[in-house]
């Protein structure tokens, strides 16, 4: 299928948030009937493994010659071992996630009323900023000034949306989410967009064997924790999580609609950068409004506490749509030929050529040209002093031409 | 594995046409629009030389084509 490559990462990266709100539904629902959040949290991953072999085995049966799974992603080939190479990452991933997701009902266990921890884990939102901070340090395509601004948009609308005005704030919490929930959250999705990025067999990795990996490994780490949070209370939290699997088809139903979240969310890590799958999948916080009325007519409660609270939540939803139509806006893309000059390595050239911020790829031709760039860039402003300049600074480059890409289709 | 740029120069009025052709070819990565000295600009991606030469085959039969430059990959540095 050969589309516009930001189309489907919007389109996937939506739809994750779309399938995450109506699991937060869900998760709300749960936690009436589970009061240990210990135990809600043990009970989840095991059940969640479970139904992820399943489905898993499920989507690998083949259907006119392809896996049913390669529908939704095209990568997956059905259910596999993990590689060699995958375990490192898997090991880190998988950890981060159990400490983000004990992180997540420590909040919640803290504190006696229900506002206090909404309240507190509006700023897990902040996690967009901490990515972007990585990214800029790690990632040679480092983030323009316009993404940066779009990701803090996006976060603090996040927070307001996601506040409680009933709630109180305190710095126990806050330091638990500022120094534990984000960070590992942030390292989750980085390493989940590294396997993402994996070639396995010539091919990208496929989401749907990431997800069941990540799930054993992030259950055998949660277990650990578990047991020895049980001594540390000398309560028996092992026995209170069997007990809580007594909810298994509720469970059941969460980690479903988890997995399919997950599977497209990491398919939108594969296409983007984390910082603004992570920006747009918080888009979560509008696509929950519907499921939090239905909820809200079905068991009572409701969403808006007062009127300033229904007031401050529009305006931070207003900021995360802002927010993620201008990450949306167009970039600027292009390749760049370029000629060299006798008696310089093109090893070398394409080395130094390499080291310009902004160029996503190069390639040694054969052919009229020596070699092809092909560069990414904010504005054509950017391209002149960013990458032109850098490159007239070049000794090894006799000329280049440059040629703005107008359309571009890809192989998905 | 091969990789190779295929640089497409079309007669004026053709470009949509050249495009939808080649959306349905096999053993394409990517094609752009692009503004310059050509027109469009193709990544392929063939298992050996004479599956290259099939694809610029196919892509000279398309009316519309009036010239194609190939530049073959032989070393590639990717994000």
């Amino acid at each position: 299928m050969r589309i516009r490559k930001k189309y489907l990462f919007y389109v996937l990266a939506l739809a994750s948030a779309i399938i995450a709100a109506a699991g937060t539904t869900t998760d709300t629902y749960i936690s009436m009937y589970v009061s240990n959040p210990w135990a809600l949290c043990l009970s989840i991953f095991i059940v969640g493994t479970i139904v992820t072999f399943l489905l898993t085995s499920l989507l690998s049966i083949k259907v006119g010659g392809k896996a049913m799974g390669s529908r939704i992603d095209p990568s997956f080939h059905g259910i596999r071992l993990i590689r060699k190479r995958e375990i490192k990452y898997q090991t880190i991933a998988g950890f981060a996630n159990a400490i983000t997701t004990l992180a997540y009902f420590y909040v919640i266990w803290s504190y006696n009323d229900p506002f206090t921890p909404a309240t507190i884990l509006a700023f897990s939102q902040i996690v967009i900023i901490y990515l972007l901070a990585i990214e800029s340090i790690t990632e040679k395509n480092a983030p323009t000034l316009a993404e940066v601004q779009s990701a803090i948009i996006v976060s603090f609308g996040a927070v307001l949306a996601s506040l409680s005005l009933k709630g109180g704030i305190n710095a126990r919490g806050l330091a638990v989410v500022f120094l534990v929930l984000n960070p590992s959250w942030a390292l989750f999705s980085i390493y989940q967009r590294k396997l993402k990025l994996l070639r396995i067999n010539d091919c990208y990795n496929d989401a749907i064997n990431i997800r069941f990996w990540n799930l054993i490994f992030t259950t055998f780490f949660t277990f650990i924790a578990i047991i020895a949070m049980g001594y540390a209370m000398h309560e028996d939290l092992l026995k209170a999580s069997l007990d809580a699997l007594s909810y298994w088809n509720l469970l059941a139903i969460s980690m479903t609609i988890a997995f399919f979240s997950y599977v497209f969310y990491i398919r939108a890590l594969g296409l983007g950068k984390a910082s603004v799958t992570q920006a747009v999948k918080s888009s979560t916080i509008i696509f929950s409004i519907p499921f939090s009325f239905w909820l809200a007519s079905v068991v009572g409660g409701t969403i808006f506490e007062s009127s300033l609270h229904a007031l401050i939540k529009s305006m931070g939803m207003a900021m995360v749509i802002l927010g993620v139509i201008s990450f949306a806006l167009t970039e600027v893309k292009g390749y760049v030929f370029i000629n060299a000059k006798t008696g310089h390595s093109i090893e070398e050239l394409i080395q130094e050529i390499w080291k310009i911020k902004g160029i996503v790829s190069i390639a040694a031709v054969a052919g009229s040209y020596d070699i092809i760039a092909k560069v990414r860039i904010r504005s054509l402003g950017k391209g002149y002093e960013r990458i032109v300049r850098a490159l007239e600074e070049i000794k090894g480059i006799a000329s280049f031409k440059w040629h703005s890409i107008l359309k571009e289709w890809e192989e998905i | 594995m091969i990789k190779a740029y295929i640089l497409i120069l079309t007669y004026v009025g053709n470009l949509k046409s050249v495009l939808n052709e080649l959306k349905n070819l096999e053993n394409v990565e990517s094609i752009a629009v692009i503004a310059g000295d050509y027109d469009i600009i193709v990544k392929a991606r063939v298992e050996n030389l004479e599956q290259l030469m099939e694809l610029t085959d196919k892509i000279h039969a398309i009316k519309g084509v009036k010239r194609t430059n190939t530049q073959v990959v032989e070393k590639e540095i990717e994000t």
